[in-house]
């Protein structure tokens, strides 16, 4: 197995606390989680792209990478506001 | 020695998330919590651009990852910012300090 693919397990794996700090505790902690849990992704997929020797496909975390700020920046607009 | 440095960036990589993750889900307020976020959005995003040229050598994805790099190191900081200025906004209900806020230190003391 690639190395890279191994090191993609890893971090995939880091997938597992994050979910457990989005599914629980109050909004403010679930919202860092989310925050944490969409860098993990980006990385996740730059991992897998090379892992998988699809080098085409790393637009795919450059754009969740692009994305992040706009997620963290609406989520914590929502959640100073209305929630 | 090129496999055994890109394996070395590959380690640190997943060492620096699970540290991340850990560390996030020890801390007890969510603004503590946030500070975490650097690992995976500074180190382990530094380093994935070192590891891809290692890997490929210079091509389009050793550019795309330093894209990445740049993107989550630069944009961290402002989301970090933004959200612990929603926590206090959400708890306080205002942004910029008053006489009367309590200012809270790390060792669980504080001063009024």
């Amino acid at each position: 197995m690639s190395p890279w693919l191994i090191a993609a397990y890893a971090v995939g794996a880091c997938l597992v606390p994050c979910a457990f700090m989005c599914l629980r505790g109050s909004p403010e902690h679930r919202l860092a989680g989310l925050e944490m849990t969409s860098t993990i992704v980006a990385i996740l997929l730059a991992l897998m792209t090379v892992g998988l020797n699809r080098l085409v496909f790393m637009d795919l975390p450059l754009t969740v990478a692009v994305l992040t700020l706009g997620s963290g920046l609406v989520f914590a607009r929502f959640l100073e506001k209305h929630l | 020695m090129i496999h055994a440095i890109e394996l070395t960036l590959l380690t640190l990589i997943a060492v620096a998330c699970w540290i991340g993750c850990i560390g996030m889900l020890r801390m007890h307020t969510p603004t503590q919590a946030l500070h975490y976020l650097a690992l995976p959005a500074g180190i382990a995003s530094a380093l994935l651009p070192f590891a891809v040229f290692c890997a490929t050598g210079w091509s389009m994805a050793t550019a795309k990852a330093v894209l990445i790099a740049l993107f989550l190191s630069a944009t961290n900081s402002v989301v970090a910012h933004a959200t612990a200025r929603a926590f206090r906004v959400r708890r306080h209900g205002h942004w910029k300090p008053e006489p009367n806020d309590r200012i809270e230190f790390l060792g669980g003391s504080s001063m009024q």
